[in-house]
């Protein structure tokens, strides 16, 4: 059987980026949003970049670097920029064992602390929550822990992430199958209804969670966050070198209230990060305590 | 591909089985390559229909470029001007392209993430495990057989006649029935069959029988991982066409025992079951990690555990004594340039890099680790016409080597 490719088909099959565009181009990326590209994915961006070249009709990454910096247009660019530098899987009820030793433990531990003063609050920030999933997973946690108790409760939980794209998507709290890979059936059941679109989430669980889009690399947006008792940042700190890591993190206990929280993703560790934390074991996470 | 009727056969289709007249008589044979004649003479029998091979030259375009697009992402850690790089993307172009042609639908983005790692558990988390532990807790919790240690004996020992191997070698009854069937497999080719041990010590010679035996005996310490941990059939059937490349490349060079490097390439990633059976959770993160941001597995692995499988295997082999040579091999397969003797590495490098390039056909999820251009320059090869020769070789010589392991 002859072959259907052209023989000399290339692989490239985008515009080359030169050596010095590359390292141009990724500390452009690391200078406004931490994320760190390693070399090595030179080529995965070429081709990323290369279509987004076309669109604007440039023939080569020195004037798309130019567009970037100089551009009128260059923040609407940085947004778009953003999109295509971002991982944003996630799901519902992602990582089911941490979630379950948070329920049992973090969580009860802080809703029983406000029951004894008295003050029926807790807030809690998702900082890249991507499309949605993860503080509407938690939001169904603070239903499931607090039930018919929940009408007195004042709760707040802050979404954030890089991406507008991902914002828009949460606040519409529509979701396909794939969203729910990691989803028990009754939650599912319980807490979404089939909608033209895809499945939408319960309103009274929506309307505990408020997203925003905000970078984790502009501290005096961190700032204006209210104080927390909780932070759940993750899978977000595995794309930020060390520096950043350090950076955000501080900003995290900073923002904590004394005996705060912050949960990291699975594979994600302080170690080496913070000593500030105090790390707390329980079956399937760490949780990482603001001692106070 | 299936059925065709008779005005949609064109000159150049395959036929994929025999091909009968209404009365049972046989017309053409299997695999026989239609002429506008055949054609003719088939309508003047009233033959209706025909079993054809698939033809990729059924695509559409659009499909064609599909495919192209499909391909392309895994190339996205190599450089795609390097000869070899492009060489495997054509290999896999055309693997793809008949794949498909044959029903094959190419796997959508969703398909990347499983959903059933939740009810997995590390045995340590993150920074508390070194490679050094990990392996610790597996040698000391599982010994491993004894008739690996006595074959490394004989293997050690210069003066050890070729009864005495057979005869180790015999005292394993399934050990010896999968050496009787790997040496008559084409991955020899010996033109006679070779029915006992002794003979086979006698045409393969002791040292390469011995040394194919202790890495079959390596490999049956892990036939217990539980298949929801690893798809263990595609791991061995990547290590299996990796160790068939990595025999061809060291056939291309002077001085090799390709033995060795069949084995080296069978258990090039032994550290992936270790750190399957002692961070299966991290493992499987590994795994969606590479495929969700295009990352090969191994740098997935050191972003997710801060080490890679490599860094495993080497306590390991060390723990198992096993030989030092095939050991380098397998340590420094993804950094055969940081190994003081490249050259022997540096062909398991390369043959694990083909080995990635024609799974993309069959459903692999992974992009190329990347190709060293010193490893690739010792070699002092030439990809073209030798990798499609070798990709040849491979499917002829696949499906059997898989039966006689499994
Ligand atoms: C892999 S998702 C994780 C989603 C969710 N937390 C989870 O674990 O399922 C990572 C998210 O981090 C966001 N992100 C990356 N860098 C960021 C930054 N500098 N500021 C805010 N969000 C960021 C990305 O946009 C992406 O949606
Ligand atoms: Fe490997
Ligand atoms: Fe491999």
């Amino acid at each position: 059987m002859g072959s259907l490719f052209s023989s000399s088909i290339s692989l490239r099959k985008s515009v080359r980026i030169a050596d010095d565009e590359f390292i141009q181009l990724r500390d452009f990326i690391y200078e406004k949003s931490g994320i760190f590209v390693d070399v090595k994915r030179k080529y995965l961006f070429e081709s990323r970049f290369s279509k987004r070249l076309n669109e604007l009709g440039l023939s080569n990454f020195a004037d798309y670097l130019k567009y970037l910096k100089f551009d009128m247009k260059k923040a609407e660019e940085l947004t778009t920029l953003f999109e295509m530098v971002t991982t944003n899987e996630t799901s519902f009820c992602r990582d089911m064992k941490q979630l379950k030793a948070f329920q049992g433990n973090v969580l009860k531990e802080k809703i029983d602390e406000q029951r004894k003063t008295g003050k029926l609050e807790l807030n809690i920030w998702s900082a890249g929550c991507s499309s949605g999933e993860e503080p509407y997973t938690l939001s169904i946690l603070l239903h499931e822990s607090l039930k018919m108790e929940l009408p007195r409760w004042k709760i707040t939980i802050t979404a954030v992430d890089l991406s507008k794209a991902m914002i828009k998507r949460a606040q519409t709290g529509v979701y396909g199958d794939y969203a729910f890979k990691t989803t028990p059936d009754d939650i599912k059941a319980k807490y979404f209804k089939k909608d033209p679109e895809g499945w939408k989430i319960n309103p009274e669980v929506q309307s505990l969670v408020k997203f925003q889009q905000m970078n984790l690399n502009d501290p005096l947006a961190l700032k204006r966050v209210a104080r927390s008792h909780i932070v759940f940042c993750r899978n977000v700190i595995i794309y930020f070198d060390e520096s950043m890591k350090k950076k955000v993190v501080g900003s995290f206990y900073d923002n904590l209230l004394p005996g705060g929280y912050l949960m990291l993703g699975h594979s994600e560790t302080l170690h080496k990060i913070s000593q500030t934390f105090k790390p707390v074991y329980h079956p399937g996470t760490i949780a990482y305590k603001k001692e106070g | 591909m299936g059925i065709k009727r008779l005005d949609e056969l064109t000159a150049g289709t395959v036929l994929a089985s025999d091909l009968k007249a209404s009365d049972g008589r046989l017309l053409f044979k299997a695999d026989t390559e239609l002429e506008e004649r055949h054609i003719e003479l088939l309508k003047r029998v009233g033959v209706a229909e025909a079993d054809v091979k698939a033809d990729a030259g059924d695509l559409s375009d659009e499909t064609v470029r599909d495919i192209e697009d499909y391909v392309r992402d895994f190339f996205l850690y190599v450089d795609p001007e390097f000869e070899p790089s492009l060489q495997m993307f054509r290999i896999a172009l055309d693997l793809t392209g008949s794949a498909v042609a044959s029903g094959w639908v190419l796997p959508d983005i969703s398909d990347r993430r499983a959903s059933d790692v939740e009810h997995m558990e590390d045995l340590f988390l993150r920074g508390m495990g070194s490679p050094d532990t990990i392996v610790k807790h597996e040698t000391e919790l599982a010994s491993f057989p004894d008739i690996y240690f006595r074959i490394k004996e004989v293997l050690e020992d210069e003066s050890a006649s070729a009864e005495r191997i057979a005869k180790v070698v015999s005292t394993d009854m399934s050990l010896a029935a999968k050496l009787i069937k790997l040496v008559n497999s084409p991955l020899y080719g010996f033109p006679q069959s070779i029915d006992s041990i002794s003979r086979a010590v006698a045409l393969v010679g002791a040292k390469e029988l011995s040394t194919l035996a202790l890495g079959i005996s390596a490999i049956n310490y892990f036939k217990d991982i539980p298949p929801e941990l690893v798809d263990m059939k595609s791991f061995w059937r990547h290590s299996i066409t990796c160790g068939i490349f990595a025999k061809i490349l060291a056939g291309t060079q002077i001085g090799l025992s390709p033995e060795r490097f069949f084995i080296a390439g069978l258990l090039h990633d032994v550290g992936r079951l270790i750190l399957f059976k002692k961070l299966p959770y991290a493992s499987t993160e590994a795994m969606l990690f590479a495929r969700e941001n295009s990352i090969p597995l191994v740098e997935a692995e050191r972003s997710i555990m801060d080490f890679c499988h490599t860094d495993v295997s080497q306590p390991l082999l060390q723990s198992w004594k096993f030989p030092e040579g095939l050991s380098d091999m397998i340590n420094y397969h993804h950094s055969p340039m940081e190994f003081p003797n490249p050259l022997e590495p540096a062909i398991i490098h390369v043959a694990d890099n083909l080995t990635n390039a024609v799974e993309i056909a069959q459903g692999g999820m992974y992009v190329l680790p990347g190709i060293d251009v010193q490893a690739w320059e010792i070699l002092g090869i030439k990809a073209d016409p030798l990798l499609r020769d070798a990709v040849d070789q491979y499917h002829e010589q696949i499906d059997i080597i898989m039966n006689a392991f499994f």
